[in-house]
């Protein structure tokens, strides 16, 4: 029964998937791998600054080259959340708009409050 | 599915299905990456809430956020929860590394793969422990 709508689905959509569909496949790749060395960073970055108290830390958010890394990390962290969450909402809740429209505040919400903390230490 | 699927969502398999594996490791890992994933978000999370307190102090909005953080951050419970982040964060970390290499279509051997899957679990659990050995060691963290 299942495959009598996926091959329906399939010969309707194929020309559709043939030129795009890959994207989020794509993103989710990128993403990671840009994560990989910005997270390995962000790791080495806290070990550097752990008990070293306010004024360390700040120094430290307002160098341009960490403030611009800190914000790259959390533009592509919370991009690649938006996507790993919205996984989860599709597998288990997969006709919930509401937890994907959720799903989407939050990550902005977070990512608008790691920006607006790095912006207003940036301007000190 | 009790009935048709008419949504395009309702095409998509039902994953990790938690009650129906018997355990070999390639599952428990897979399942295990989209559980640290989400333990991540808790980090991203408490880093957002770092910056923001050092932003809120430097700016003078609220020059009690930054000691209002550590009072969390630096307590024994808080460093109880940075050490779980940092060891979801590093399993994800090597989960994703064993993911991307799959991707490139390499390591799908069923040995391969379970090696790989034990490889990237021990990694991060490694990583973690390097992480905090060095930084007790080097007095960053008293308890």
């Amino acid at each position: 029964m299942v495959d009598s709508y996926l091959k329906q689905r399939s010969a309707k959509d194929w020309k559709k998937s043939e030129k795009h569909g890959a994207g989020e496949w794509l993103a989710e790749r990128w993403t990671s791998v840009a994560l990989f060395f910005l997270t390995l960073w962000a790791a080495w970055s806290a070990f550097g600054l752990a008990n070293q108290g306010y004024e360390a830390a700040l120094a430290f958010v307002k160098v341009p080259l960490n403030a611009g890394l800190l914000a790259a990390t959390f533009v592509i962290t919370m991009w690649h959340t938006y996507m790993g969450l919205n996984a989860n909402v599709l597998d288990y809740f997969p006709n919930s708009r509401v937890l994907r429209l959720l799903n989407l505040l939050f990550c902005v919400a977070v990512l608008a409050v790691a920006l607006g903390g790095i912006y207003l230490a940036f301007k000190a | 599915m009790s009935k048709p699927p008419s949504t395009e969502a309702a095409y998509r398999p039902l994953s990790p299905h938690l009650q129906v594996w018997k355990f070999h490791i390639t599952m428990f890992t897979s399942i295990l990456h989209r559980a640290t994933g989400i333990a991540s978000v808790v980090g991203a999370v408490m880093v957002a809430a770092w910056l923001l307190a050092i932003g809120l102090t430097a700016s003078g909005h609220c020059p009690e956020a930054y000691t209002l953080f550590l009072s969390f951050a630096a307590s024994p419970f808080g460093l109880f929860v940075w050490f779980g982040l940092t060891l979801a964060g590093f399993i994800h970390l090597t989960g994703g590394l064993r993911h991307l290499i799959w991707d490139m279509g390499l390591g799908f051997k069923i040995s391969s793969a379970n090696a790989l899957a034990w490889w990237s679990l021990l990694g991060g659990i490694a990583l973690t422990l390097a992480f905090w050995a060095v930084l007790f060691a080097t007095g960053k963290v008293v308890l």
